[in-house]
C-alpha cells in the first residue's frame, strides 16, 4: 500500500478516484435529500406527468400540437422551437459576421466605417433590449384588417408576415426537404465521378426537375399546391405566418451575434502573419489566390475556437424568447412547471436539453477544429 | 342585570374548569414567535390585489387579507411583512417557509391540492374568468372571436380555462402567453392580440390603465368561476381553521352590519349571543383556535368587514369599480355565506 503511494502514477489514479467518488457521493446525497424533502412535503415526484395532457396550447410549433397533447410532446415542440431559432440565428449571425468582419479588414474607407458603426452599436446594447426593441417595432405594425398588402399575396401585420405556403403538413415538409437534399447529394456524388463543374450543375438541375415532377404527380389529385393567405374573420386563413415573436428573436440573435462574430472574423484575419502573405505574393500568387490558399485557411484556424464559444452562447440566448412570448424550450418548461408543479423533474429536463444541444455543437466544432489544425510538424 | 349575572357565573364556571385552549399549531406558533407574518406580495403590480406605492406602502385586496391575518394572530395590522413573490414562486416559497401563507388570488385546483403538499381554506374570493376585448372588433361574445388571438398570463389556470371553453364550442383561436403582466398588457394595447382572457379584477385594472380605456370592454360572458382560496402547507390543521374563520369573520361582520366604524358600539351592546361571542365579549371564539378571544374584534377594527375591504380595494370605492358580482353575500344574490358560529 505504502509502496503504491510512492508510485507517482498510482498516487495520481488514487487521487482522481477519490475525487470522483466524493463528487458522486455529493450529487447522490443532494438528489436523495431533495427527493426525501419533496416526498415528506407530500409533493409527487417522478416523470409520470409527461404522459398527461397539458390542457394548454402553444401558438408556434414545428410539430402538430394542441391542448390535448401530452407534456412530452409539448416539451419536444419547445425543444424544436429552440433548435430552429438557434440554428437559423447562428447561420444568419455567421453570414452577417463574416460580411462585417471582412468589411472591417478591407482597405475601403466606407466599408470599414459602416462595419465599425455596426459593431459598436449592436455589440454594446444588451441583447434583451434589442429583443424587446424589435418586438415593439413589429407589434406596432397595423392590425390584420389594415395590413400592408404586398401584391395581394404577402401581408405585413402585427400578427406577423403572412406568406403563401405549401399546402402540406409539417411532417410532409420535413420529408420533402429530406428527399430533396438526398437527391441533390446523390446527384453531386454522381457528378463528381463523371467530373466537371458543368456536369455537377446539370445533375443538380436534373434531380431538381425529377423531384418536383415526382412531387407534383404524387400529390393528392386536385389538392392545391400553394395556398394564398386571405382575410377570414379576425385573421388570415391559409398561407404561412412568420410570427413577430419568432422574427424579433431571430433578428436580434442574428444581429447581436453578427456583431460578435464580425469581431472574431476580423481578429482572425489580423492574426495572419503579414510575412506569410508577402511570401505568397512573392511566389507570384494573385490577390485571389493569396486569399484562397493562404489567408483564409490560416484565419479560419484562428477563428474556430472563439467562434465555437460564440455559437454555444447564442444558442443559450434563445431563452430570451420568454420575454416576448416565444414558446422556446425554456418558456415551455417554465409554463409546465407552473401548470404541473413538477419543478425538479422539469428543471432536470431543461438542463439536460441544453446540455445535449451544446455538447453536440461543441463536439461537432471540435471535430472540425481538429481536422483543420495544421498537420505535420509537432 | 340577570344577563350579566349569568355571564359572570358562566365566566366563573369556565375559569374554574381547566380551559381547553387549543394548541395553535406549528405555523401560528412560528408566526407568534417571530412576531411578524410573512405574506406574499406580487412584484407590486397586481393592481387591486397587491400594489405598492412609491413610498413602499402596500395595498390591495390580498394585502388587506394579510393585514387581517396578522391582526388575528398578532393583534396588529402592521405585524406583516410583504415578500414580493411571483406567481411561479408562490408554491416553492410557502414550502420552503419564505412565506407563511399564500394569499395571492390562488385557485383551488385538484393538482395543487393533491400533489403540491398544499391545503386550501374555504374560498375567500369568487374569481370569474372574463374576456377583455377591443371595442372596434365588434365582438359581443366569444363566438365573434373566431380566429382571434388571446393574450394570456403564462402558467395560470386561465390558459386551461380558455382552451377548454373555446375547444368545447369549436371556436378556433390562437393563444399568446407572457410571463409578466406588463408585457401582457402592452401586447393588448398595441393590438398584437384581439382579446385578453383573465381574471375579472385583473381585466378591470388593465382596462383602467389603458392609454384609451374606452377602446376596450369586458364582455358579459363568464368563461369560468374559480374559487380563490388561501393556501398553506399541508399538515397544520389548526392554521387552516384560522384561515377559514378569518374569512368567515369578515363575512360574518358584513352580514351582521358590523363595520370598522361601529364595531366599538356593537361590542358595547351586542345584539345577539353569537355577535357577543364573535367580538370576544363572551369567550370561545379565540380560545378554540389558540388565539385571543377578541381577535375578530381586532380584525374588524383594523381592516373592516368583507364589504369594506372589497369596496376600498377593487369595488366602487376604488378606481377599478369592479361590481361585487358573485362575491355578494348569498342574501344579496351572491355566492358567499357565513359558517355557523355556535
Amino acid at each position: 500500500m505504502l509502496r503504491a503511494l510512492k508510485n507517482r502514477k498510482a498516487r495520481g489514479w488514487l487521487l482522481q478516484g477519490a475525487t470522483l467518488a466524493i463528487a458522486i457521493l455529493l450529487v447522490a446525497t443532494f438528489v436523495l435529500t431533495a427527493r426525501h424533502n419533496l416526498l415528506s412535503q407530500g409533493i409527487a415526484t417522478g416523470f409520470g406527468f409527461l404522459e398527461r395532457s397539458t390542457g394548454w396550447p402553444i401558438n408556434f410549433s414545428l410539430i402538430d400540437i394542441s391542448d390535448r397533447s401530452p407534456y412530452w410532446e409539448m416539451l419536444l415542440a419547445g425543444f424544436l422551437n429552440t433548435l430552429l431559432v438557434g440554428i437559423l440565428g447562428i447561420t444568419l449571425a455567421t453570414v452577417i459576421g463574416v460580411t462585417v468582419g471582412l468589411a472591417r479588414v478591407s482597405t475601403n474607407f466606407m466599408l470599414n466605417f459602416i462595419g465599425t458603426v455596426f459593431v459598436e452599436i449592436f455589440r454594446n446594447v444588451p441583447l434583451i433590449l434589442q429583443v424587446i426593441f424589435w418586438y415593439a417595432l413589429l407589434t406596432h405594425l397595423p392590425r390584420p384588417r389594415e395590413a400592408y398588402d404586398i401584391g395581394g399575396a404577402i401581408f405585413l401585420t402585427n400578427r406577423g408576415l403572412i406568406v403563401p405556403a405549401f399546402d402540406m403538413s409539417s411532417a410532409d415538409i420535413a420529408l420533402f426537404c429530406a428527399g430533396f437534399v438526398a437527391l441533390v447529394v446523390a446527384g453531386v456524388v454522381l457528378a463528381r465521378r463523371i467530373g466537371g463543374l458543368a456536369a455537377t450543375a446539370l445533375v443538380i438541375a436534373a434531380s431538381t426537375v425529377l423531384f418536383l415532377t415526382l412531387l407534383y404527380t404524387g400529390r393528392t389529385p386536385d389538392a392545391p399546391v400553394f395556398t394564398l393567405p386571405a382575410m377570414k374573420g379576425l385573421r388570415f386563413a391559409g398561407g404561412f405566418d412568420i410570427k413577430p415573436e419568432f422574427f424579433a428573436l431571430l433578428v436580434s440573435i442574428a444581429i447581436f451575434g453578427g456583431a460578435y462574430v464580425g469581431e472574431i472574423v476580423r481578429a482572425g484575419f489580423l492574426s495572419v502573419d503579414q510575412g506569410r502573405v508577402e511570401a505568397a505574393r512573392a511566389l507570384g500568387l494573385s490577390g485571389w489566390q493569396v486569399n484562397r490558399f493562404v489567408r483564409i485557411p490560416l484565419a479560419v484556424r484562428a477563428i474556430l475556437p472563439a467562434l465555437s464559444n460564440q455559437y454555444i452562447w447564442l444558442m443559450k440566448a434563445t431563452t430570451l424568447g420568454i420575454a416576448i412570448g416565444f414558446p422556446d424550450y425554456f418558456m415551455v418548461v417554465s409554463t409546465s412547471i407552473n401548470q404541473s408543479g413538477q419543478t425538479m423533474e422539469l428543471l432536470a429536463l431543461l438542463m439536460g436539453g441544453f446540455l445535449v444541444i451544446n455538447y453536440a455543437m461543441g463536439a461537432g466544432l471540435n471535430i472540425l477544429n481538429g481536422r483543420l489544425t495544421l498537420k505535420g510538424r509537432n | 342585570m340577570l344577563k350579566h349575572t349569568i355571564a359572570a357565573a358562566l365566566a366563573l364556571g369556565l375559569s374554574a374548569a381547566p380551559a381547553l385552549a387549543a394548541d395553535p399549531g406549528p405555523t401560528v406558533q412560528k408566526i407568534m414567535d417571530r412576531g411578524t407574518l410573512l405574506c406574499p406580495g406580487h412584484n407590486g403590480s397586481y393592481l387591486g390585489f397587491a400594489e405598492v406605492d412609491d413610498k413602499g406602502a402596500w395595498s390591495g385586496f390580498d394585502i388587506e387579507f394579510c393585514k387581517a391575518l396578522a391582526t388575528a394572530i398578532l393583534g396588529s395590522p402592521d405585524a406583516v411583512q410583504i415578500i414580493p413573490v411571483s406567481f411561479a414562486q408562490r408554491f416553492p416559497a410557502v414550502q420552503s417557509g419564505d412565506i407563511d401563507v399564500i394569499i395571492k388570488v390562488t385557485g383551488w385546483t385538484m393538482s395543487r391540492d393533491t400533489e403540491l403538499g398544499l391545503q386550501f381554506s374555504r374560498p375567500y374570493f369568487i374569481g370569474p374568468t372574463n374576456v377583455l376585448v377591443r371595442s372596434d372588433i365588434g365582438a359581443t361574445s366569444t363566438a365573434d372571436l373566431e380566429g382571434g388571438v388571446f393574450c394570456i398570463n403564462a402558467g395560470t389556470s386561465i390558459e386551461r380555462i380558455v382552451a377548454d371553453y373555446m375547444g368545447a364550442r369549436g371556436i378556433s383561436y390562437e393563444s399568446l402567453t407572457f410571463e409578466k403582466p406588463e408585457e401582457l398588457r402592452a401586447a393588448l394595447y398595441n393590438g398584437r392580440c384581439d382579446a385578453l382572457a383573465g381574471f375579472g379584477p385583473f381585466l378591470a385594472a388593465t382596462r383602467f390603465n389603458a392609454p384609451d380605456p374606452d377602446a376596450f370592454e369586458i364582455m358579459d360572458e363568464t368563461l369560468a368561476l374559480e374559487p380563490e382560496s388561501l393556501a398553506a402547507r399541508q399538515g397544520d390543521d389548526n392554521f387552516i381553521d384560522v384561515l377559514n374563520w378569518l374569512t368567515n369573520s369578515l363575512l360574518f361582520a358584513e352580514e351582521n352590519g358590523i363595520t370598522q366604524a361601529n364595531v366599538d358600539e356593537v361590542r358595547a351592546n351586542p345584539p345577539s349571543a353569537s355577535v357577543e361571542r364573535f367580538l370576544g365579549v363572551s369567550p370561545g371564539y379565540g380560545e378554540r383556535l389558540g388565539l385571543s378571544d377578541d381577535w375578530a374584534y381586532n380584525v374588524i377594527k383594523a381592516v373592516g368587514n368583507y364589504a369594506e375591504i372589497y369596496d376600498g380595494t377593487v369595488g366602487e370605492g376604488s378606481v377599478y369599480k369592479l361590481p361585487r358580482g358573485k362575491n355578494k353575500l348569498w342574501s344579496d344574490g351572491g355566492l358567499l355565506y357565513t359558517l355557523v358560529l355556535d
